[in-house]
């Protein structure tokens, strides 16, 4: 059975309207999921205005029916903002209640079981704040809105090399005291498992230490040998397939020499630095934790270009491809 | 700095930019791998350095390494001719046969006096800039030396500076400096100060302008926090420390902007909008630079009235003498030093 993946637009006013059509118009697509648009027709018809494409949407009401049956690509059409509201390149709380609403949508339906997947265009930040959000950011909105209770984490992909973290949106100097043993096993069974749902069998990890140089010894800081090194070996005995802690600044050489596949840092630009440095325009992210997949390109809603047809579709196509997979290994290794 | 009066002799190719005055490369500890990437370099075609050591113990070691090296003893820097395809070494004693591997802390105070001389020649002008092997802090320190390392003791031989030694790291496509280096990252958000993020900007800008032809540097500074505070929701130093440390650089006419959200700053388009990138932490700009380019990432002392840079590794104990070190790091240091003194040269 192939993959059911909804996709949403994200926020009317960036670029993630012009990147779902593009991406349909890619190859291989239309045939490697069964597709369900969710959201205003306008959108996405304005979406293909700014790529230059026409693309035939059939609409549905995905809620009574079994959608897939359709002929057609399929549109689960909704009224989340009139076309003369949307606001191209600007934050407004117009913009961030339809992406808000949309994803509330594609949320229910994955967590009913009409789809299996959410792929998203990105989402403006400010906007959903405007909008409602009231968390740091969409992961744990997410979480709440599902009644997840159990460990979350955003996990960054490139061309294969995963990273997930232990700290996330939280002030530096918190970072240190955030750390614990713990959390670092959370983080770790969480990509390891994430790996495995994309078809890794037995994923290489590898653990970033906190300090420069790994703390040289316990002279630039403790950590490493009071709290990681001992996580490590313990996970170790777990029969993971890890190591570290090591520098991060030689970490990701390993990763890109294709020796492991996942790399868990300890704070945010630890690994968001090495990630967009290799592929600013390709990564991809997976919420980590929803009983779901739920993907999204990494890169933000790019008002600087939205509207002028220039998007990049590269990173949105490699979200939808690890939705796709994910649903497929997502049973065998619950 | 002014060129010595020996570069008189030397007939300059059009094809070849030579500067005036050699480069004086130093042992570093004799039981790491520095006379044997020395060697590689040497082999791979770099010249226009000297070498202090011992000829003896290099000859030796070529010969084990099948390297061909024809090397020429002399006095002084000076003394060195850039037409020529031999080594040029000066020669030292070490107290101490050097172990491959085992430091030995009867060594260290000839270790110390080598650079020593090489800092007097790049300082006089018999050498055009210095560049250091590895060397041992600890077994320096164990012998008396009261310095953190190559870095702080340089700068004791040096005019003062403000907000001098600061360390930066170059390759091709980045140059950068952080404002704290060796410390717990627990240590750094109170460590950092508004008074550090200026000096070292300013140092930074100062060799931008100097060493490597930016007229009027452009300088990224990154944020300390992740999206840099985003508004002081995720930390305030950002806001109360960084943001005015930038308007007092903005204020003495540099073009500094930031903090900027330090994840965004190192992808191939983020870099065509600066010159150098000030971080505020050492694993911030490491992580960049490393992953950008493993091998050509050269450390740069900045602050001092000379030019200094080295490898950016160790002294590889575990591999001393095993004849697996690789020189890619040492040519990027030379070839950096040479370019450094060439355009403060041109510039002077």
């Amino acid at each position: 059975m192939k993959p059911r993946i909804g996709i949403i637009p994200g926020d009317p006013g960036g670029i993630g309207p012009e990147l779902i059509a593009r991406l349909l118009a890619e190859d291989g697509v239309l045939g490697q999921a069964d597709i369900l648009l969710i959201g205003d027709r306008h959108l996405f018809e304005m979406g293909q205005a700014q790529a230059g494409l026409e693309i035939a949407m059939t609409d549905c009401d995905a809620l009574t029916g079994d959608w897939t049956a359709i002929d057609g690509l399929a549109l689960h059409d909704r009224e989340t903002i009139a076309p003369e509201e949307v606001r191209l390149a600007e934050v407004t709380l117009a913009n961030g209640r339809s992406a808000l609403g949309n994803l509330n949508c594609a949320l229910e339906m994955a967590r009913d079981g009409i789809i299996d997947a959410v792929t998203f265009g990105p989402f403006n930040k400010a906007a959903l704040i405007e909008a409602g959000l009231g968390h740091e950011d969409e992961l744990h909105y997410m979480a709440e809105f599902l009644g997840v209770e159990n460990y979350i984490s955003e996990l960054n992909t490139l061309n294969g090399i995963w990273t997930s973290r232990v700290s996330s949106h939280i002030p530096l100097k918190d970072v240190p005291d955030y750390i614990s043993g713990h959390r670092i096993t959370e983080a770790v069974h969480l990509i390891d498992r994430t790996l495995k749902r994309s078809g890794l069998t037995r994923p290489r990890l590898s653990v970033a230490a906190l300090n420069p140089h790994a703390g040289d010894n316990g002279n630039f800081g403790m950590e490493e040998i009071e709290v990681i090194t001992p996580t490590v070996e313990t996970l170790r005995q777990q029969q993971l397939n890890i190591d570290g802690p090591w520098p991060s600044d030689t970490v990701f050489l390993k990763a890109k020499a294709g020796e492991v596949d996942g790399i868990i840092t300890m704070y945010h630009d630890q690994g968001q630095i090495a990630l967009k440095l290799m592929g600013f325009d390709r990564g991809v992210t997976v919420q980590g934790g929803i009983p779901f997949p739920v993907t999204t390109p990494a890169h933000g809603t790019a008002f600087d270009i939205a509207g002028t047809g220039t998007a990049d579709v590269g990173a949105t196509r490699a979200a939808f491809d690890i939705a796709c997979d994910m649903v497929g290994h997502w049973d065998s290794t619950a | 700095m002014a060129p010595a009066g020996s570069s008189g002799e030397v007939t300059v190719a059009m094809a070849t930019p030579l500067i005036p005055t050699p480069l004086i490369l130093t042992p570093g500890d004799p039981a790491g791998i520095g006379a044997e990437i020395t060697l590689k370099a040497h082999q791979a075609g770099e010249g226009g350095f000297a070498i202090i050591e011992d000829p003896r113990r290099l000859a030796t070691l070529a010969d084990r390494l099948s390297i061909d090296a024809k090397l020429r003893i002399i006095d002084t820097p000076g003394d060195i001719s850039i037409e020529d395809d031999h080594l040029p070494v000066i020669p030292l004693e070490w107290p101490q046969a050097p172990c491959a591997g085992t430091a030995d802390p009867r060594n260290a105070p000839t270790v110390i006096e080598s650079v020593r001389r090489a800092a007097t020649w790049a300082r006089d002008g018999s050498a055009a800039a210095m560049v250091t092997n590895p060397v041992n802090k600890a077994v320096l320190q164990e012998a008396g030396f009261a310095h953190p390392g190559h870095t702080e003791f340089l700068a004791t031989l040096s005019a003062p500076h403000d907000g001098a030694p600061a360390m930066m790291l170059a390759c091709d496509e980045l140059r950068v400096v952080p404002v704290t280096i060796h410390m717990a990252l627990r240590d750094v958000p109170d460590a950092l100060t508004g008074d550090d993020i200026v000096s070292k900007g300013m140092l930074l800008a100062e060799s931008l302008r100097r060493d490597f032809s930016c007229a009027n540097p452009r300088i990224a500074v990154c944020g300390l926090n992740p999206h840099a505070g985003e508004n002081g929701q995720f930390g305030d130093e950002d806001d109360q420390v960084i943001a005015p440390a930038v308007a007092r650089l903005q204020a003495a006419g540099i073009r500094a902007f930031g903090p900027v959200s330090a994840d965004t700053l190192f992808h191939r388009r983020a870099r065509e909008t600066y010159d150098g990138v000030l971080g505020m932490y050492h694993d911030q700009v490491l992580i960049p630079i490393k992953t950008l380019d493993f091998d050509g990432g050269v450390n740069v002392t900045l602050g001092l009235d000379f030019i200094r840079t080295s490898p950016d590794h160790g002294t590889a104990f575990d591999i001393a003498g095993t004849g697996t070190a690789q020189a890619g790091s040492l040519i990027a240091a030379l070839r950096m030093a040479r370019l450094m003194a060439t355009n403060r040269h041109a510039g002077s």
